[in-house]
């Protein structure tokens, strides 16, 4: 029983592993804390795996599960050094110099969003996964319209980040 | 925002070229041990019960046999048993607390509980440094009114002393100082520990709250 439970756990996991991988890409710097962050989701969700129901989709409680993990429970080692700072700073310099292109366009976007708060990164990972207001608000357990006038709160300051 | 909906498209077409895991690697996870904020939570708190629980088992007898000396055994026994019952109910609460922290709950809920298991704990904490406190202060006063048992006691122990008011004097300060210190010492622990546990869920928190104000 506890091997087909097992089985049954890592092909689904595997199945949809992407997820996990954009939490840990949105909530870490590096490879090594990306692979912490990995491990203990992985094994956060195993522990409640057990009481999955299926009243939802594995995908949809894994949501729940792996932000609850990076925000809540992940407790950041030391030997994340966080550099995000200095990239930021050096890559401001360098597409002042050059045309805005899409490619640079974008790292200042995803840098941006590295400078959220663990909560707004919630919703902006929300957000680009194509979660609607009320999936967002049941996930961080704030109500839909609050979660929906937030979002255009972070597109604000996403927008100041980019354009000071 | 066309600078999100341009990362939207991005972030989907990057998610193929993400880092793929083998059904080996996520076995062997499995069996690896968390590190998680609840579990040194947990570990932390556990310890703390033990740690006062097991202080009051181990009052060394010949303290009990002086306090009786003084008169007052009856009145710390019944202390003890009130002690006791205190003690039951806060680890259960703390039981009740911590079992119904569940990572599928939604954030908000999720951090609500853990701060509330953690609470208890400190709560816990309080009480023990109170009681430790009034004790202290208690047995002072005791030992000041009767200041005369105090000084046959010691007699019998180290030899007469001279100089009684001299060395009460002494005494009693001795008694106070290091009662302060020690009490300071304990509550800068626990505002270490508590605070660098909770620090980030607190902060997180917050943001949650300003979000439905």
């Amino acid at each position: 029983m506890s091997k087909e439970l097992e089985h049954s756990f890592i092909t689904q996991l595997q199945a949809n592993q992407n997820i996990v991988h954009k939490i840990c890409r949105l909530y870490t710097n590096g490879a090594d804390a990306h692979n912490d962050l990995f491990q203990e989701i992985t094994i956060q969700l195993w522990k409640a795996f057990p009481k999955f129901r299926g009243e939802s989709k594995f995908s949809t409680w894994m949501y729940r599960v792996g932000l609850n993990t990076a925000i809540t429970l992940y407790r950041k080692s030391k030997r994340t050094i966080d550099t995000q700072d200095f990239e930021t700073v050096s890559f401001k310099i360098s597409a002042e110099d050059y045309d805005n292109t899409v490619e640079e366009q974008l790292k200042l976007m995803y840098d941006a969003v590295k400078q959220l708060n663990d909560i707004d990164k919630a919703l902006v990972f929300l957000y680009l996964e194509d979660k609607n207001y009320k999936e967002i608000a049941e996930t961080l357990g704030i109500s839909e319209v609050n979660s929906r006038v937030k979002m255009n709160r972070i597109k604000e300051k996403l927008r100041t980040i980019l354009n000071p | 925002m066309d600078e999100l909906e341009l990362l939207k498209k991005d972030w989907k077409m990057r998610e193929q070229k993400q880092p793929q895991l083998s059904y080996d690697d996520i076995y062997t996870m499995l069996f690896k041990k968390s590190t998680s904020i609840v579990k040194w939570i947990f570990i932390i708190s556990i310890a703390e019960l033990i740690f006062w629980t097991g202080l009051s088992f181990f009052t060394p007898k010949s303290s009990y046999e002086i306090l009786e000396r003084f008169g007052v055994s009856q009145i710390l026994w019944m202390t003890n048993i009130i002690n006791y019952l205190v003690f039951i109910g806060f680890i259960y609460l703390f039981y009740k607390n911590y079992t119904a922290i569940k990572v599928t709950d939604s954030t908000k809920q999720l951090i609500n509980s853990i701060i509330k298991t953690r609470k208890t704990v400190r709560y816990f904490v309080f009480y023990n440094v109170a009681v430790f406190a009034l004790i202290l202060i208690f047995i002072n006063i005791l030992y000041y009114l009767k200041s005369d048992v105090l000084m046959e006691i010691i007699g019998e122990k180290y030899g007469k002393i001279k100089d009684a008011a001299a060395f009460l004097n002494n005494f009693f300060i001795i008694q106070i100082v290091l009662g302060v210190f020690m009490l300071g010492l304990l509550l800068l622990f626990y505002r270490l520990v508590y605070g660098i546990l909770l620090r980030r869920l607190k902060n997180n928190l917050k943001e949650l709250e300003k979000i439905e104000m």
